[in-house]
């Protein structure tokens, strides 16, 4: 085990490398100014060419990388253009919102999905069974964003229960933290409770359909024991699979629900420096979420010798 | 241990006390809701220093936490700020400045003639409007701790106005300590002599900026008018809130969690109108004027006669009523000068008053010698004004037979390309639009966009001997009846070599709760001194 996973982590550096080399080529190959963005509308062109002199970005392509990745090797994701702050500072101060958010919303969307997966295999071919696969359409078709205008709206603004936008940290309180995380907690995981719905019943069928179920309901093990205890179970493996897949649904998701709420956490972060090209947070983020997303991938493998005794590394 | 309900309650209310413990003490910290302002505007701040920038999201923040020696008031009149007392000599050619009493930075120093010197000298080497005068300035010199004095080689109408001016970048004083700083490089520490400090533990850079009173400012006597007067502060704090995204931002007005909201867009006004705890003010009078800017550079723009064809074929109510509909926010704008400015005047502008011409449009691109090469037009579509007047625009030259290549981009993108010089085959382009403040419009030195001095001047390097002499005469002028006179033989020209022409001039109604009052209406400066909330 320990020997698969040091590979693991190895074999995450040639990927880590072409993340790095793709990002990078990809912002700097795309238009845009942050020098000009910088100097305001108002700014002449020599003082726009002043200001692209002074953050080095008249330096030629490949010396611009080869500084960036020297710092990178040290561990140092470099400094915002605008703020001058270093990154790892600037992605630590906004972690907090993304990191709870990230929380909630997996909690809530396995909590539903598998409720729901699971209700609906137990009740296939019937009413439930369809208005749960409605349901899972329907979260998968709507954009995150029409969802949380509407959840606005309702929750917000027409009932006054919960506030429209923002973000309290978790050390001013529970119930404020939570308060301002239900909406925006909803809003993003509903994508992901169809998703692992739809698997959770999909696979929950095949397991019911196996001999052994069918010799444990001869045997008069009681339904929800069969269900909850035998089939769950043993359809753990694609579930988890789905769920480690679907982090990458969750970041993107966090981009723009972070927006629509106004949570200042690392998708804002990210957003606003793409409108303003500040590359070094762009390319620090990007890393980041890279590099987690490969470590949730490892996380999930591994889970498999838990919820499977056969699987062996 | 033999674990009773006493002792669950008792570790129970421990446990809440050190949870709770962080949240009360912040609470205490915190000023009171009652006099704090939770305010979003266009956009965030790109960086704390306003001479390095000419970002008006910067100059809002300038505007907290720096203060300037003189302040345009109501009137468009410059008044004295830091200044005390004052005086020109008989000829006109020193100025004598005295700061006033009590005058003091953040930091506990008082604000001395050393910081002002420094300070002038770097913000000129950066401001077009400052430049124009450094280059008739012989010295500028601390006499003692209080009084300095601008030495002129020749007479300058100006000097007072361009100390004044509203228009970026903003003439702010600084500390000697960063006013020493090299113009060509940032400053990131934030000491000031306004009415506002910057709360550094509270800012978020990108969240939230947190500015609290100030409570070693002397405020002026004088009533407030403009940036000039008394700046008195009656909020503990102001926080400006980055919030992107309209849709919330017009929720969260609505839902009490912030007070203020510069820009709602105009499709969601009625939304705003009919609440009762919600009000719409227009703060800035003079608005916006909407440029499109043509490239002298290259075909068919290089020529005057393809330029004057816009004026025919451009109709400004058009591109109002597209991104307004019949709102009373919008109107056009024949002046060079834009409407409601001292300088605004009707000379040469018969192209408007004869309504949109397609036929003497399309003779003049014919005369200019259209060859039906692309024009490419870029679009910036993430900006909703500037992106339906591209596609209006686009329509009308293509109602005329031109063939137009729209390019869409996002505005950071149109940023980048402007600056292109190349031909607009090989990554330059023909025609962009933007937009600039109406009062900054209304001064033909202060606006970078009003120079045509060829390679030197702003995007699309209009170039016209005339238009420069005569705005070095109307600078040098010695009353305002005078620079009327010029202001328009200066249009009288520009309508006939067009550096530019406009699609319309707007005003951004501003939404707030009914609780907010007293804003100071201000041109390009959103004032928080004055203000009451309650």
């Amino acid at each position: 085990m320990t020997a698969y996973i040091a590979r693991r982590l190895l074999s995450m550096l040639p990927v880590m490398v072409l993340v790095a080399l793709f990002v990078f080529l990809l912002l700097h190959i795309a238009p845009g100014d942050p020098a000009a963005i910088i100097a305001g509308d108002n700014a002449t062109p020599d003082n726009i060419a002043q200001i692209r002199k002074a953050l080095g970005l008249d330096e030629p392509i490949w010396k611009q990388f080869l500084v960036w990745v020297s710092s990178l090797v040290r561990g140092d994701l470099g400094r915002s253009m605008f703020w001058n702050d270093p990154v790892t500072t600037l992605i630590a101060q906004r972690a907090e919102p993304t990191l709870s958010l990230a929380l909630t919303t997996l909690i809530f969307a396995i909590v539903i999905a598998i409720t729901l997966g699971v209700t609906a295999a137990a009740k296939a071919g019937t009413a439930i069974d369809r208005i749960v696969m409605g349901f899972a359409v329907i979260g998968f078709s709507v954009p995150v964003f029409v969802v949380g205008y509407l959840l606005i709206f309702v929750f917000a603004i027409y009932l006054k229960w919960l506030p429209v936008q923002g973000y309290t940290p978790l050390s001013e309180g529970v119930l404020p933290w939570l308060r301002n995380l239900v909406l925006p907690s909803i809003a993003l995981g509903l994508v992901y409770v169809a998703l692992i719905a739809r698997i959770t019943r999909a696979t929950m069928l095949d397991v019911l359909a196996e001999d052994y179920m069918r010799t444990a309901r001869a045997k008069g093990v009681a339904p929800r024991h069969m269900l909850l205890k035998h089939a769950l179970k043993n359809a753990a493996v694609p579930i988890v699979t789905v769920i480690g897949i679907g982090v990458a649904l969750l970041i993107g998701g966090v981009v723009i629900t972070e927006t629509v709420f106004n949570i200042p956490g690392v998708g804002r972060l990210v957003v606003d420096a793409i409108a303003r090209r500040d590359y070094p947070i762009i390319q620090g983020v990007i890393m980041v979420f890279s590099g987690i997303y490969v470590l949730v991938n490892l996380v999930v493998d591994m889970s498999y010798t838990l919820l499977d005794p056969r699987i062996r590394y | 241990m033999k674990i009773t309900r006493r002792t669950a309650l008792q570790g129970g209310i421990a446990t809440a006390a050190v949870i709770a413990a962080p949240s009360i003490v912040r609470a205490q910290a915190k000023p009171s809701a009652a006099r704090t302002v939770r305010a979003v505007f266009h956009g965030d701040i790109p960086t704390y220093d306003p001479i390095w920038t000419t970002a008006n999201m910067t100059a809002y923040h300038g505007g907290m936490v720096y203060d300037t020696l003189f302040g345009i008031d109501g009137k468009q009149q410059p008044q004295p700020q830091m200044v005390g007392k004052w005086g020109v000599s008989d000829d006109k050619l020193t100025y004598t400045f005295e700061l006033r009493d009590g005058l003091k930075w953040t930091d506990g120093t008082p604000v001395t003639s050393a910081d002002v010197v420094p300070s002038l000298k770097r913000w000129a080497a950066r401001d077009g409007g400052g430049q124009h005068m450094m280059l008739r300035v012989k010295d500028i010199a601390a006499k003692d701790a209080k009084t300095f004095t601008i030495e002129l080689k020749e007479r300058y109408g100006l000097v007072l106005e361009v100390l004044a001016k509203t228009s970026t970048p903003v003439c702010f004083m600084m500390r000697k300590k960063e006013a020493e700083t090299d113009p060509m490089q940032k400053i990131d520490q934030v000491v000031g002599s306004g009415p506002f400090k910057l709360n550094l533990d509270e800012t978020k850079p990108g969240t939230q900026y947190v500015y609290d009173r100030n409570p070693d400012y002397v405020p002026r006597a004088d009533a407030p008018s403009g940036i000039a007067g008394g700046k008195k502060v009656n909020l503990e704090r102001v926080i400006f809130v980055n919030m992107p995204d309209a849709q919330t931002a017009v929720a969260a007005l609505q839902a009490g969690e912030i007070d203020f909201y510069e820009v709602p867009p105009t499709d969601l006004l009625p939304q705003l109108e009919g609440d009762k705890n919600i009000k719409i003010e227009v703060l800035n009078s003079l608005g916006n004027v909407g440029q499109i800017r043509p490239n002298f550079l290259h075909p068919p723009f290089n020529n005057e006669k393809a330029r004057q064809a816009l004026l025919y074929l451009v109709k400004q109510s058009d591109y109002m009523k597209a991104s307004f509909g019949d709102s009373k926010y919008a109107r056009t704008c024949p002046s060079f000068f834009g409407m409601g400015t001292p300088m605004e005047n009707d000379a040469n502008t018969d192209w408007f008053k004869g309504g949109q011409n397609l036929e003497k449009a399309k003779a003049l691109f014919k005369e200019a010698g259209y060859d039906g090469k692309p024009i490419v037009l870029m679009q910036a579509t993430n900006i909703a004004i500037m992106s339906n007047t591209a596609q209006i625009l686009a329509q009308e030259l293509r109602q005329v037979g031109l063939n137009v290549q729209v390019e869409a981009m996002d505005w950071s993108n149109v940023v980048q390309r402007r600056s292109n010089k190349s031909p607009p085959d090989q990554g330059g382009w023909n025609l962009f639009i933007t937009w600039s403040g109406g009062s900054a419009i209304g001064n033909p030195i202060l606006l970078a966009a009003h120079a045509a001095t060829g390679d030197k001047a702003w995007f699309g390097w209009p170039s016209d001997s005339l238009h420069e002499e005569l705005r070095t005469k109307w600078a040098l002028a010695g009353t305002p009846e005078e620079r009327k006179q010029i202001a328009q033989q200066i249009q009288a020209n520009a309508w006939k070599f067009v550096p530019q022409l406009y699609y319309g001039q707007w005003m951004q109604p501003a939404a707030m709760r009914t609780n907010i009052n007293n804003l100071l209406p201000v041109a390009e400066i959103i004032p928080w001194w004055n203000v009451t909330k309650g």
